[in-house]
């Protein structure tokens, strides 16, 4: 039956991606919808709920108020709250009863921001598309909104080491695992520096940022769209890619008598992580394929080592794709269809939300494919720049 | 690009004013889109000399999945204009204002205006402003000028009224701007000075008075405009007058 889950768990929606990417950066969140679209979000989706303070709002949509259209309680409730903690903006978050009346949220959001003076942002989303999408939405549209121009920080030396954008990290792909710390930590292993990370550990100030660095480095599907927006403003190019450390996962593979590459192994998850890890454990010398349900990038830069994809957003497609693996690296939610003894687990967040949350490993070491990546497209990039004083020269 | 959104009362000729100005704005040698936001699919025909294209609602009741080109939603009519038809859920169920929003969101997700590169848009609406669905062709982003067809009928001038109201009451949102009033002629007694009272306490301009004309309904039923049956006629005149007239004011050479 197509678009039904029966087995398995489904992903987090695209309200959840949405404030997963801009839960840290002191902005005011409303989801419109009736009440309890928040408790799944600060129950399930969102680790940080009970240790740093957020702005998540719900904005308790009645009935009267959908039928007749009465987006004007939903403005005054609005403009009195946001109005008295003065947040850095206003996100208007789409749910399914909002969407099927067809609610203008980027009208809104325009007026708030038009009687407050406060940076407004009006989200279609609408509960029935993936996290991917929302994160990719969210941390686009603060790109677009308050990403500036380079700024100069005194004379360049030319040691300065490469300005790197990580675009796409959250806690629904990356956990609550010490993921930025460690691509910083990698960042700097390798000569380089996180510039702007969209968006943990990370504030508006730092999002503003974004147009100083030299690359991008595209970390998950949510980092898409700010990657596009900042080479579009600014020309930094991007890459796709996690550094990772595949050795974990390659000794649980040992264990099953996959170590010799000679078992067929579908890792299951978010595409840019699944390649990752894929790529990372072709360095070892075992062989995945990976199969993605999410949204994902259709640009042939995000698989450069061609490793064998599958998209589908069906169930009964990765029903069939498992039972046709000896091995199958996924969340632990794709057990009931996965045969006993396949699954080798690797939880994810957006899928099983805070189950095995202290079972999510951080994989991120190695990775000297991204750095050769980010090298060459660096360089490319500098070579298009036009070399100072050398117009006019003979 | 000159995005205009036609409103009227249900049956006052919204779609023949429509398709006969996509035509005048193709005639003068415009790239014109024209979508049709209406469940009986049947804006666009005139342009297409009765052969219909297929609604984009119809698409997704067939297919269950979204198209991935323009090829399958759309089809090029009279003067190059391209015509799609929004359609609606099956009569009775759904939602068809969801359905134009649907559209919408669709058409920009399959580069709609960076694939044409559209001179014209012109967005031929459903009666009313009815519910959020059908005010979506003058959110931002899409029609920037609405147009009201109306006659001198009590009921035609209570709808454009409503309509008027609709608009203006979203005026703090960016939405689009009532231009003006086309006079749709029915031939009642004092239509002109009915249509221009209303008008005036409107703070309005008719900016075109179409008569009633015979020429119309003989090309309509070969499945084509005056435009196209005969761009000499008088009748044709006047919508080639309102095309320039438009395209004047946008700025817009012809």
């Amino acid at each position: 039956m197509k678009q039904t889950f029966a087995l398995i768990s489904t992903y987090s929606s695209d309200q959840f991606g949405i404030c997963s990417a801009l839960y840290e950066l002191g902005g005011m969140v409303i989801i419109h919808d009736a009440s309890g679209c928040n408790s799944t979000y600060t129950t399930h989706d969102e680790p940080r709920w009970y240790d740093m303070d957020s702005m998540v709002y719900i904005s308790a949509l009645s009935r009267n108020e959908t039928i007749l259209g009465r987006d004007s309680k939903l403005i005054e409730d609005i403009l009195d709250t946001a109005g008295k903690y003065r947040p850095k903006f206003v996100a208007i978050v789409g749910a399914p009863v909002p969407y099927m009346i067809g609610t203008d949220y980027k009208a809104i959001a325009k007026l708030v921001e038009d009687k407050l003076g406060i940076p407004g942002f009006g989200f279609d989303s609408n509960g029935m598309q993936y996290y991917t999408r929302g994160m990719r939405d969210a941390l686009k549209a603060v790109a677009e909104r308050f990403a500036v121009e380079r700024t100069e920080s005194g004379e360049e030396t030319g040691k300065e080491p490469i300005k790197v954008n990580l675009l796409g990290v959250t806690p629904l792909d990356f956990g609550m695992t010490g993921a930025v710390g460690s691509l910083k930590k990698w960042l700097a292993e390798h000569g380089m520096v996180c510039n702007s990370c969209y968006a943990m550990g990370c504030d508006i100030d730092e999002i503003a940022k974004a147009g100083n660095a030299d690359i991008s480095l595209v970390v998950s599907y949510g980092g898409t769209g700010a990657a596009k927006v900042l080479k579009e403003r600014f020309g930094i190019p991007y890459v796709y890619g996690i550094p990772m450390n595949a050795s974990e996962i390659a000794e649980k593979i040992g264990d099953r008598g996959g170590a010799d590459g000679s078992k067929d192994i579908v890792i299951i998850g978010e595409q840019v992580y699944s390649l990752s890890l894929a790529e990372a454990l072709k360095n070892l010398g075992i062989k995945a394929r990976v199969l993605c349900q999410l949204d994902r990038v259709r640009d042939s830069k995000v698989n450069e080592e061609k490793i064998e994809f599958i998209y589908t957003p069906e169930e009964d497609d990765v029903i069939k794709e498992t039972k046709e693996a000896d091995l199958v690296i996924a969340d632990p939610l794709y057990g009931p269809i996965c045969g006993a003894g396949k699954l080798i687990e690797l939880p994810h967040m957006a899928f099983s939300g805070r189950m095995f949350e202290n079972d999510i490993p951080n994989l991120i070491g190695d990775g000297e494919q991204i750095y050769n990546r980010i090298m060459k497209e660096v360089k490319r990039s500098d070579e298009q720049k036009p070399t100072p004083g050398f117009a006019g020269e003979t | 690009m000159l995005k205009i959104a036609v409103y009227g009362k249900g049956g006052i000729g919204k779609s023949t004013t429509t398709s006969n100005l996509a035509a005048a704005f193709a005639k003068l040698g415009k790239k014109v889109i024209q979508i049709g936001c209406d469940p009986k699919a049947d804006s666009t025909m005139n342009l297409l000399k009765g052969k219909p294209v297929s609604p984009v609602m119809n698409y997704y009741r067939d297919n269950d999945r979204e198209p991935e080109s323009l090829d399958e939603i759309s089809k090029e009519g009279y003067g190059g204009v391209v015509c799609i038809e929004t359609g609606g859920p099956t009569p009775g169920l759904g939602c068809a204002g969801r359905g134009i929003i649907t559209t919408f969101t669709l058409l920009e997700d399959l580069e709609l205006f960076e694939t044409c590169k559209p001179d014209v848009v012109l967005y031929d609406v459903l009666g009313d402003v009815v519910c959020g669905g059908f005010a979506a062709p003058i959110r931002e982003g899409y029609a920037e000028k609405v147009l009201i067809v109306t006659s001198g009928e009590k009921m035609a001038l209570y709808a454009a009224n409503n309509i008027c109201t609709a608009v203006r009451n979203f005026a703090d949102r960016g939405y689009a701007k009532v231009r003006g009033l086309i006079l749709n002629r029915r031939n009642v007694d004092n239509e002109y000075e009915k249509v221009k009272a209303f008008a005036d306490e409107k703070g309005l301009e008719i900016v075109a008075d179409i008569p009633r004309c015979q020429d119309i309904n003989d090309w309509e039923d070969k499945g084509m405009t005056v435009i196209e049956g005969n761009p000499e006629l008088p009748i044709s005149k006047i919508y080639l007058d309102l095309a320039k007239k438009l395209l004047s004011e946008d700025g817009q050479s012809y």
